[in-house]
């Protein structure tokens, strides 16, 4: 597992150059750089701002400097649009913001989604299943961008609850609202990927030994059953949580955050190259890390993924 | 030299405790207990480094940080800050500032001309690359130019430290309107040590020394700034506020929602909606005049040949129907314009243009009558142009209306594109259009800002409108002391040659809660000061 785990994570290297090589030159095709502005600079101005920031040179020196000052220095380059700051500085700042609801936001799908499709697959077609499944179309039918204003004008405007938004050091009343509105129709998902697969293995062959073998429903239900149940919600789970903990842009622009997702729009707008590779080259490792991890959970659960994983 | 009638230069000893400069709450009035003042933000500040800021906010957050020369008050008039006044030498080349004695900064070292001799020459320095470099050579400080283009160091700048209290400025042309652009964040001071000791970094919280009102306390990009208020402030006494917090938001009915919770003292108002909050909160709604203009430019080089024909030009200004714009599609308090420089630009009189003062009929008539003459459109030959505008809902507004009109009136066919705002840029800047949006929000409230654009030489003239009258007048004005009748003349020109169709004047629109003072909503730069805000007592 642990050479698995090593092969997986060498093959990451070359991915990622390829991937730095690919966004540097597509950002430049865009028209426009990070200092045009309505109020075009006199040559000599833009002659020393260029020479500052290194864009006077040609763009292959551009980008081998880039890789260079990441692999010496781990520095990911000045933000143009944000002068006193650099990506390090605006990662460090932004994706604690964002991991901290996004983690929230998981827990919150997971501890409320699985024990929701857990009920429903128990009592199937009962009472609770049609709730639940009333309930997963609910939340499907309203994304977090009609979630989110709604939970707003309830809990800020009409009730005064809890604040409408911003972050303030990540008081728990600030996390709330981004995480439940995030989270909500992943929720659904999970509710519904749980019940369908535990349904489905409820009526393996395997149960019915478990359960002719005179084993209590319980012990059935959470030591056979439930485990391998959850192998979809894993593979769900995982480029979900990415998504997650990167930021979905909608949640960080709505409830002004601070989070790393406003970065990602404002940068491709104002054209702030490195913050927008910075941030590429961030969504990329945490995929990849994820993905992994995914695995890895698979083959803790499931023994024959882990013969596998040689 | 002579003596500059400064009003309050004069008056030095009292300036100190004119109600211009600080909070100006009247005997009587009951102060709120909590004196934080939080207002929206549309996006983080570019910087909060006076030599680096670029944007309207950030230069906001630095007014609170650190002061300049000059203040302005509510109305936009300059009042002593750093400087208590100035001298003029005769050839209104050389100008003395008489700086206070007792403006410490933050950290208890005492203000002196030699800082700002070092932010000045820091501003142009290649080094540091400001942006806004292009602030100091529009001051036109001597060798200031040529320090930008590298051909002399820093220290050939024009300006000198007599003595700790003494700052004079040599210019490199007589600037009549120079002792009003020091109010500009650009020119403030900037403590060197605390520069050299942090670098880049000095502008953290933990770092920063300011010699403003307030301090930074917290700053959190993208989510908010914190300023509390300086004891160390010379006239820390005089000010109110404790506390103001500026929050990013960039979502604007978001901000709006936000602001009607109680989150917010101030906030924009999304488009569209003024009518309707007027109504609702008449003591909230707040729409002002803007030192902003709005107009349509004729790509004059290499556009459509109709429009070489003046007829043609003035037939597209005269049909466009402004008080529909301003009253039916915007609704925000707009102006609408007919000539180039706001009215609300200080010591500008609007001069008489035939058209302003026609009726819409008038206009129509005449306009159907000179596309006639020139021989296109409705029963000529067929005219069809690209308007080109960045994607906005507002401005596509605008441009919908405005093609209709053409259309109905005079028979043009007009193709509306929208590109995104840096390819729209770039695409205007180099010609690439044929009729193109425009807007320009002036950099010192004064006719020049924006009559400056149309000069043939100028980098902002994206109509490349070429006219040695206009490059002739707008050259002289540099250096008048009455610059106005020039003015006067640059605009007649232009309503008769109508290289750009003015649209409208912008207003500032905002909800402001009723509790807040101060706020200068007739200074129509919009620069405000914490320091001259207080909340009462609801």
């Amino acid at each position: 597992m642990l050479n698995y785990s090593l092969r997986r994570m060498m093959a990451v290297i070359p991915t990622l150059f390829i991937l730095i090589v690919i966004c540097f030159f597509l950002m430049r095709l865009a028209p426009g750089g990070p200092f045009t502005s309505e109020r075009p600079l006199p040559p000599a101005v833009m002659k020393n701002v260029l020479e500052r920031y290194g864009l006077d040179e040609p763009l292959y020196v551009q980008l081998w400097t880039y890789i260079k000052n990441i692999l010496f220095h781990f520095d990911f380059g000045p933000s143009f649009s944000q002068k006193d700051r650099t990506v390090n500085d605006l990662i460090a700042q932004g994706f604690p913001v964002t991991l901290t609801y996004g983690f929230f936001s998981a827990v919150f799908v997971l501890v409320l989604g699985i024990p929701l499709g857990v009920v429903a697959a128990l009592r199937h077609n009962s009472f609770w299943d049609y709730v639940m499944t009333g309930l997963a179309i609910f939340s499907q039918i309203f994304p977090n961008f009609v979630l989110a204003p709604i939970m707003v004008l309830l809990f800020t405007l009409s009730w005064g609850l809890l604040p409408g938004g911003g972050w303030n050091g990540g008081q728990w009343p600030y996390v709330i609202m981004p995480a439940v509105a995030l989270g909500t129709s992943y929720m659904a998902s999970v509710a519904r990927l749980t019940r369908g697969s535990l349904l489905e293995t409820l009526s393996a062959p395997y149960i019915r030994t478990a359960r002719a073998k005179g084993l209590p429903e319980r012990t059935v239900l959470w030591r056979h059953a439930l485990k391998p149940s959850l192998l979809p919600v894993i593979s769900y789970m995982g480029p979900v949580f990415v998504y997650m903990i990167t930021g979905s842009v909608f949640i960080d622009v709505f409830f002004s955050t601070g989070g790393i997702g406003q970065n990602f729009i404002d940068a491709a707008y104002t054209r702030d190259y490195s913050v927008i590779l910075g941030l590429a080259i961030l969504y990329s490792v945490l995929t990849f890390a994820l993905t992994l991890m995914v695995d890895l959970v698979y083959a803790w659960i499931d023994p024959k993924v882990r013969s596998g994983l040689k | 030299m002579k003596i500059f009638t400064y009003a309050l230069a004069l008056t030095m000893t009292t300036a100190l405790s004119s109600q211009a400069i600080a909070a100006n709450v009247p005997a009587g009035t009951k102060l709120a207990d909590d004196q934080t003042y939080t207002y929206r933000m549309l996006d983080e500040s570019s910087s909060v480094d006076p030599q680096l800021v670029e944007d309207t906010d950030g230069s906001g957050i630095v007014r609170d940080l650190f002061e300049g020369l000059y203040n302005q008050d509510g109305n936009g008039k300059s009042v002593p800050g750093v400087a208590l006044g100035h001298t003029v030498s005769d050839d209104n080349m050389t100008y003395t500032f008489t700086l206070r004695q007792d403006a410490k900064w933050s950290d208890g070292n005492p203000v002196t001309a030699h800082d700002f001799v070092y932010a000045w020459k820091r501003a142009v320095t290649p080094e540091l690359a400001s942006p806004y470099a292009w602030y100091m050579e529009l001051m036109s400080i001597k060798n200031g130019a040529e320090i930008i283009a590298g051909e002399m160091g820093p220290d050939a700048l024009g300006v000198s430290a007599s003595d700790d209290h003494t700052l004079v400025v040599e210019l490199s042309q007589p600037l009549p309107y120079f002792a009003d652009m020091v109010a500009h964040a650009t020119t403030f001071p900037a403590p060197k040590w605390a520069i050299e000791a942090h670098g880049n970094e000095w502008t953290r919280p933990e770092n920063i020394v300011g010699n403003g009102a307030f301090v930074l306390t917290e700053h959190v990009p993208k989510e908010r700034t914190v300023r509390e208020r300086n004891a160390m402030y010379w006239d820390n006494e005089n000010t109110v506020l404790d506390k103001v917090v500026s929050l990013v938001i960039g979502d604007d009915a978001q901000a709006l929602t936000r602001y009607r919770a109680g989150e917010l003292d101030k906030t924009d108002i999304p488009a569209g909606q003024y009518p309707t909050l007027k109504e609702e909160l008449p003591n909230e709604a707040i729409a002002v005049p803007r030192l902003c203009n709005y107009y349509f430019s004729y790509n004059l080089a290499s556009g459509p040949e109709a429009f070489q024909d003046v007829r043609v030009r003035k037939a597209l200004a005269l049909a466009l129907d402004r008080n529909v714009i301003v009253d039916q599609v915007l609704q925000g308090g707009q102006f609408p314009a007919y000539n180039f420089t706001p009215a609300a630009t200080a010591g500008f009189d609007v001069p008489s243009i035939d058209y302003a003062d026609m009726t819409q009929a008038e206009r129509d008539a005449m306009a159907m009558e000179l596309m006639a003459e020139a021989g296109y459109g409705k029963g000529g030959e067929p005219l069809a142009f690209t308007y080109l505008y960045n994607t906005s809902e507002a401005h596509q507004q605008v441009a919908i209306v405005a093609s209709q009109m053409w259309k109905q009136k005079l028979g043009v066919d007009v193709t509306l594109e929208n590109q995104e705002w840096k390819v729209f840029l770039e695409n205007r800047g180099n010609q690439n259009f044929e009729m193109a949006r425009g807007a320009w929000c002036g950099d010192y409230n004064e006719a020049s800002t924006f009559l400056d654009l149309l000069v043939s030489s100028s980098g902002y003239n994206d109509a490349k409108y070429n006219n040695a009258r206009v490059d002739e007048l707008m050259a002289s004005a540099k250096s008048s002391q009455a610059p106005g009748p020039l003015y006067t003349e640059v605009e007649q020109i232009l309503a008769d040659e109508m290289p750009v169709v003015p649209v409208y004047h912008y207003s500032a629109n905002m909800m402001l809660k009723d509790n807040v003072e101060g706020w200068p909503v007739n200074n129509v730069q919009q620069k405000y000061y914490s320091k001259d805000m207080y909340k009462v007592a609801e």
